[in-house]
């Protein structure tokens, strides 16, 4: 971040340029996969059901990026659930691992 | 085969192509290089108004393509750089009058006899786009920091890239003023947007209209700006090592400082 940001975010005006860089962002990202909004939000779900078979993730915090490279490269930024059993003693059982699952395949459907 | 073939585009119309290939070109010849200028804008040439060479011209690519004329025959000298000729666009023609295959070919000719040969490529992606890059060796994509030009830039990249490899970017037409307030995209905005190797920044500069109006390019002006971020650009398509000043509008240690601390 520039220091005239910082200026500009301590008085509450910001330049117009940082949601110029946002929106080409994500404009781009289309652009250069050439993927709709649907078809996006299809990887999506897929990437997570797909990741979710064989650890079990925080669907709500999974974050999709494309790298600003040519040719595009997908980011899948996948938090890893903590699993709950691990703070108590003895590992996690399989049969809570199995829980897990269960729980996010649920989410990843209705999401 | 000894010359360099440089296509310059940009995707969208209007952010300076021919502008920069003119002073890229008469920057190169000042620079001791024999450089020739293609103008690849068949049917709306503007690189001879810009070099003010537009009243000399006897024939144009379209003829050398069809056999009228000896590629030497089109060529314009410029009177102050002998070794910088170019060869001019036809008026009167279409994009498709000639095919990527003829226009290799009179690139590759002119590249026996020239160290540079610049390409100034039309707006789009069509034809016309194709047959600048087809002789071509490297490129050179010209945006300024909005958001349209900058959208058709990657577009561009992205087909150079399978054409040709890594074009470099010049970024056209930097306000400070407008980046000091935020209003603008700075130069590692367009960088992080695009992602390709920056070959220069060429500031806002009243001097360009004047230049264009005189028939002198901007390059010729000493004192200008613009003028000298393109013969750093020029510099380094020689290879030089010139580092490119940051028109940021804060460069001072505060800057750095917070640089440093609000990374992010």
């Amino acid at each position: 971040m520039a220091w005239g940001d910082l200026v500009q975010r301590f008085f509450g005006t910001r330049g117009s340029k940082d949601e110029a860089k946002g929106r080409l962002q994500i404009v781009l990202a289309y652009d250069r996969l050439g993927l709709s909004a649907d078809q996006m939000e299809a990887l999506r779900r897929d990437i997570m059901e797909t990741i979710n078979r064989h650890v079990a993730i925080d669907t709500e915090r999974v974050k999709i990026d494309f790298l600003q490279q040519h040719p595009a490269a997908v980011m899948i930024e996948a938090p890893v659930r903590a699993k709950r059993t691990s703070g108590e003693e003895g590992k996690p059982t399989e049969e809570a691992k199995q829980e897990t699952k269960q729980e996010e395949k649920q989410e990843v459907t209705t999401s | 085969m000894g010359g360099r073939a440089i296509v310059v585009t940009s995707g969208k119309g209007g952010v300076g192509k021919t502008t920069s290939t003119a002073n890229i070109g008469l920057g190169l010849a000042r620079r001791g290089q024999k450089v020739a200028l293609v103008d690849a804008d068949i049917g709306l040439r503007n690189l001879d108004i810009i070099m003010g060479l537009e009243n000399r011209i006897v024939y144009h690519l379209v003829d050398v393509v069809r056999g009228r004329c000896q590629v030497r025959q089109a060529l314009v000298k410029d009177k102050r750089f002998p070794q910088l000729s170019m060869l001019p666009a036809s008026q009167v023609d279409q994009k498709e009058s000639i095919t990527p295959d003829e226009m290799k070919a009179v690139v590759a000719q002119l590249k026996e006899d020239f160290d540079y040969v610049l390409i100034d490529c039309p707006a789009g992606i069509e034809q016309g786009f194709r047959n600048a890059v087809a002789g071509a060796d490297e490129g050179i994509v010209i945006t300024t920091p909005d958001v349209s030009p900058v959208r058709d830039a990657d577009r561009v990249i992205g087909l150079l890239q399978s054409s040709l490899g890594e074009p470099q970017l010049i970024i056209n037409r930097m306000s400070t003023d407008m980046v000091k307030r935020g209003d603008m995209l700075n130069q590692q905005d367009v960088l992080d947007i695009l992602a390709v190797r920056l070959l220069g920044i060429v500031p806002e500069d009243d001097e360009v209209v004047v230049a264009g109006n005189r028939g002198s390019p901007v390059i010729l002006n000493e004192q200008s700006r613009s003028g000298k971020a393109f013969d750093r650009i020029v510099r380094r398509i020689l290879g030089e090592e010139v580092p490119i000043p940051e028109l940021n509008g804060h460069g001072g240690i505060m800057h750095r400082l917070g640089k440093l601390f609000f990374r992010r």
